[in-house]
């Protein structure tokens, strides 16, 4: 099954995707300077997935991200997360989306200094000046083994804590999607690989989306599929990938 | 290095612009000032070199003591006979009489012409052209007793022209005259908004009360006669106590007392200059902390790249370097532009000045750039220190210098300067020392400054409190940024400490001094009305003997005092002596005797002297003292008895009849005090008002107005000092500016962050006005707390100069720092505007 069978609505997919993209373009600078992020891409991620983008350094991986979480304007085509077209939203509406629908997860620097874990955690809901679901709350951090740490402050904590601390934080509002951005690559790898867990049990078990830009294959192996991204274009991708076939792909672009 | 300083610089202009705005200020303040005195006294200098251009001597009785050298002179007039003497010496070619004194002009609306405390005089008009001062530029000079000639500036202002009649309040009753000529003061059309008739010699001296005799006599010499030798021979023929001086020196010393008026003006508003621009050192220190924490790493990587500590130190001091000749220049260039405003200003309240060119001395320049280059390199001294106790590790590190908690060094030197700065205090104001005080102020200021990042945290976070429970997680934000850095948040709420604790003491003081005036009021009058003559805002003129005459001749009125005042000296130092019936003791006065029998006294000729003055002077009942008037020169009085501080009467107090016989029969009263036979009713002050009719000038108001007047006084004076206190605040207001625009830069990435989890911007906004309205107020409230303990340390120890009543206004306090509050907010706008414009993803992207 193509992406494209699934937009122009499948009878046997139910499920609408968590975000898409239609022929999305981004260029930075202009004349001689111009580069090409995106080219063109069209591509759907879909609900209860756990997708991995992948592809070279300056393929687009991070900009098709960012354009299509809100965070970057696309110069042409429409992004959607869920039913909502991003392009049309204005700030506010921007923001609500964040808040509601997307958890995100960085490379680095995801808390905030000042508040304790559980602060950071439950940081979009105290935004939108929502309750928290104690339970939900309860269940999450059990599960990334930081419910004895809700009190310290992130300086307080190592590198794979605070990262788990982001996850739980992105997960916190049972978002429609989350965006994880190399959320391993500051990690050690017995921290990396409690992360990626964590994330892979939360699609199976909670139906969590996720999507993740990463350029480890290890971690893309994680996911349920992985897209390949070269020179801005979408040029490949994978189902129930293993770590060997994306090396094999990976290779092929020159990665 | 140096290259590295200035791209530096380049490279961060916003952060320059700001810290240099605080020193700009108090430059300009400090150049303005010094500009426009400087002007102002060439004006003044020119004008009377050139009034006295045609005269080349000046005979005039010797002074019998002077408060100032020059004008402020006390002289007796002198023989008119003399005229004629003078006039026969041999080279004298034109020699003329003049004689001086009060005389206000009414104005056509039947109002006295006020002149905001310049001079309302009167003169006489030369019959000899060539030695004249005055100059007719329409008409011609009075030629009889019902003639006078007007100063141009008043003819303008309140529409006379030659021909019109125009009523005169003098010593004696008011007179009405036809405008003979309007005339020019010299080249001016008036003389810092003084008004000016003048009558001829024997109009003069009658209305005077100086008939027979005439104040000076001015000299013209022949051509090519000998100055030295006309002099002598002018001296020769003169009675001793009667001198001749160059005109040269008599234009100089009316000058220098116009001059030294303005000094203490001048000196006011360097003061406040000087206050700002500590407050813009608390600023500068504040920002190269921050900025030397942020630059942590490079100073460190050029550490590890072979920079030794002294050129670390020296290129932290070569950027407070050249931004405070940066701001200084820019300070002088404005400064100049708010001395052509500043007369511009005092133009329009009517005090006009004569014109003349801008005076920028290079004793401006250079005090200029001292002070503002001075300012920015003391207070860059700590900043660079710690800078250079960076370890070349740090750049590996990540972490900030400067963040480290309290260093007890820290404590232990604030406490001391705190000490240090109460003893100057204690010192001071018991001695009392004005510069004492003003160092033990800021020696104060600079320990609690020191200090105050003991208590940053707890008080933010206690201050915060609120805020955190009505703006949600925006407002817990806000405090807990707060709360982040102690040492910043204290160094910033600094400045605005300095500015409202003077704003505190000033309240405080002026409370105190309302309540102590009005209190004092009813202490000192018992009289039922009180007749004064003032100009807006100036201290009281004299008036008219005969209006004091016409009251007491009013239906219902029992007794009208007037009180003479005339300058004497007593033991050495020039001091104002009160004088008074000794029948008014009691109806009008009230005169609380610690000691002796005021009546009696007063009666029997004998001197009474106020407790403060006994006490300083260690003065006792019975004792003999010097005193010289200058109408009849040394005698010995005896102080008869001691009484409490009255308001109206000051230090010394002799019966009406001892007055008269010493001081010049037009001597002016200064208040008039009056007693009914009812009670103050409407009608009363009707008839009173009517009664006073003729004397425009003469305000009459019931005691408690008096008292509502003094009180509005002294208000309008703290008005006047919480305005330029407001250049202090502005400074601070800029410091905070400066920290919160820091401090979002510092914490982009931290921004970004919030905001792509769901932040909006208006959050955003409400965290930095959070942050700001906690910084500010924990200045004000340090503040206020150190000013009351100051206003409350000087009421007191001013307790015997008439403070009688100590008054904490606290609900000026609450109002003090609400204001505070909402300039933090004002403060924050600008980098709430820019935190919340931030672009998410270039925000997450900062390193």
């Amino acid at each position: 099954m193509t992406m494209i069978d699934t937009i122009e609505g499948s009878p046997t997919s139910a499920r609408r995707p968590a975000a898409s993209a239609v022929d999305l373009t981004k260029t930075y600078g202009t004349g001689d300077a111009t580069v090409q992020a995106l080219d063109g891409v069209t591509l759907e991620f879909g609900a209860g997935r756990f997708t991995a983008v992948m592809g070279p350094s300056g393929s687009g991986k991070s900009t098709l991200m960012h354009c299509m979480a809100g965070l970057d304007t696309p110069t042409s085509g429409t992004a959607f997360i869920g039913d909502a077209e991003i392009g049309s939203l204005d700030d506010k509406a921007l923001t609500q989306l964040r808040r509601d629908k997307v958890g995100f997860i960085f490379q680095a620097f995801n808390l905030v200094p000042t508040l304790t874990a559980r602060e950071n955690i439950t940081l979009p809901v105290d935004l939108a000046g929502g309750k928290v679901d104690e339970d939900w709350l309860r269940q999450v951090t059990d599960q990334l083994r930081i419910t004895d740490r809700l009190g310290h402050r992130p300086s307080e904590m190592s590198g794979g804590q605070q990262q788990r601390v982001a996850c739980a934080r992105a997960l916190v509002t049972r978002p429609e999607l989350i965006f994880a951005d190399e959320p391993t690559g500051n990690l050690d790898s017995n921290s990396s690989t409690e992360v990626l867990e964590f994330l892979r049990r939360s699609v199976t078990e909670f139906g969590q989306s996720i999507v993740m830009v990463t350029h480890d294959a290890r971690g893309a192996a994680f996911a349920d599929r992985v897209v390949f991204l070269a020179d801005g274009r979408l040029v490949d991708e994978l189902e129930d990938p293993t770590s060997d076939a994306i090396l094999e792909k990976m290779k092929k672009l020159g990665g | 290095m140096l290259r590295l300083t200035l791209k530096g610089l380049l490279a961060h202009k916003l952060r320059v612009a700001l810290t240099a705005l605080a020193i700009v200020l108090g430059v300009t303040f400090v150049t303005g000032t010094l500009v426009l005195t400087d002007t102002i006294n060439n004006s003044f200098t020119s004008l009377f070199s050139k009034i006295y251009s045609h005269v080349d001597f000046e005979v005039r009785g010797v002074a019998a003591f002077s408060d100032q050298q020059g004008a402020g002179a006390v002289r007796q007039p002198v023989s008119d006979t003399l005229l004629g003497k003078v006039a026969a010496v041999p080279g004298v070619a034109a020699s003329e009489g003049l004689v001086g004194g009060y005389a206000q002009f009414v104005g056509k609306d039947g109002k006295a012409i006020t002149t905001g405390g310049a001079p309302t005089l009167g003169t006489t008009f030369g019959s000899k052209p060539e030695l004249s001062a005055l100059h007719p530029i329409s008409g011609h000079g009075p030629t009889n007793s019902s003639q006078l000639a007007m100063d141009e500036g008043t003819a303008k202002k309140h529409g006379f022209n030659v021909g019109d009649r125009v009523t005169v309040l003098l010593p004696g009753p008011p007179a009405t005259f036809t405008i003979a000529g309007i005339v020019r003061f010299g080249s001016a059309d008036n003389l810092g908004g003084a008004t000016l008739a003048a009558f001829t010699l024997p109009t003069a001296q009658k209305l005077f009360h100086v008939e027979g005799r005439v104040d000076s006599i001015e000299v013209a010499i022949a051509p090519g006669a000998d100055k030295a030798t006309v002099e002598h021979s002018i001296a020769k023929v003169l009675p001793t106590g009667v001198e001749v001086v160059p005109a040269q020196k008599v234009a100089d010393e009316q000058s220098s007392a116009i001059n030294n008026a303005l000094g203490f003006f001048s000196t006011a508003l360097l003061v406040f200059a000087l206050i700002s621009l500590f407050v813009g050192g608390f600023t500068i220190l504040n920002t190269f902390s921050i900025t030397v924490g942020q630059r942590t790493r490079e100073l460190a990587l050029l550490r590890i790249v072979g920079a030794s500590r002294g050129q670390v130190f020296r290129s932290v001091m070569l950027e407070a370097l050249v931004i405070g000749l940066l701001a200084s220049i820019i300070g002088l260039g404005l400064g100049v532009a708010m001395a052509v405003g500043l007369e511009a200003l005092l133009d329009a309240f009517g005090i006009s000045l004569p014109k003349g060119a801008l005076i920028f001395a290079p004793r401006t320049a250079i005090v200029g750039l001292a002070v503002g280059v001075g300012v920015t390199v003391v207070s860059a001294v700590s900043p660079a220190r710690r800078a250079v106790r960076i370890a070349p590790i740090a750049a590996l590190q990540g972490v900030q210098a400067g963040t480290e908690g309290n260093s007890l060094r820290r404590t232990v030197v604030g406490a001391s300067f705190v000490l240090l700065g109460g003893a100057a205090l204690g010192v001071g104001l018991s001695a009392p020392q004005i510069s004492l005080v003003g160092l033990g102020a800021f020696l104060t200021f600079i320990g609690v400054g020191m200090l105050s990042p003991l208590v940053a945290r707890p008080m933010a976070s206690m201050l915060g409190r609120p805020l955190a429970r009505l703006r949600g997680i925006s407002g817990r934000l806000g405090r807990e940024n707060s709360m982040r850095s102690p040492r910043r948040t204290a160094q910033t709420a600094a400045a605005l400490m300095v500015g409202l604790a003077l704003v505190s003491t000033i309240a405080v003081f002026g409370a105190s001094l309302s309540r102590s005036a009005t209190s004092s009021v009813s202490d000192a009058i018992a009289a039922d009305y009180i007749a004064m003559a003032t100009s807006q805002g100036g201290p009281p003129t004299g008036f008219s003997e005969a209006a004091a005459k016409t009251v007491a001749a009013l239906p219902g009125v029992t007794l009208a005092s007037p009180i003479y005042a005339g300058q004497a000296k007593v033991a050495n130092s020039v001091t104002s002596i009160t004088g008074l019936a000794p029948k008014d003791v009691g109806v009008t006065i009230t005169l609380r005797m610690d000691q002796g029998d005021g009546t009696g006294a007063l009666a029997g000729g004998q001197l009474l002297v106020d407790t403060t003055t006994a006490t300083k002077d260690k003065l006792r009942v019975g004792q003999r003292l010097k005193v010289t008037f200058a109408e009849t020169g040394p005698t010995t009085l005896t102080i008869g008895g001691i009484y409490k501080p009255n308001i109206i009467l000051g230090s010394y107090l002799v019966g009406r009849s001892t007055f008269n016989a010493h001081f010049a029969a037009a001597t002016l009263p200064l208040a008039l005090l009056v007693s009914t036979s009812g009670v103050t009713s409407r009608e009363m002050t009707t008839e009173l008002t009517k009664g006073l009719a003729g004397y425009p000038n003469l305000t009459v108001q019931t005691r408690a107005e008096f008292e509502k007047t003094q009180e509005a006084q002294v208000n309008q004076l703290l008005g006047l000092v919480y305005a330029l206190l407001a250049l202090a605040i502005v400074v601070a207001l800029i410091g905070i500016v400066n920290t919160l625009m820091l401090s979002v830069f510092e914490r982009t990435r931290e921004i970004g962050l919030l905001r792509a989890v769901g932040m909006s911007r208006r959050q955003v906004r409400t965290m930095i006005r959070a942050e700001a309205v906690i910084l500010s107020v924990f200045g004000a409230v340090i503040g206020i707390v150190v000013g009351t303990g100051l206003g409350v340390a000087l009421v007191t120890s001013l307790k015997d100069q008439g403070f009688t009543d100590l008054v904490v206004p606290w609900g000026n306090m609450v109002t003090f720092l609400v204001l505070a509050g909402l300039l933090g907010l004002a403060a924050a706008s600008w980098p709430a505007r820019r935190a919340a414009r931030l672009n998410i993803l270039e925000a997450i992207a900062t390193e």
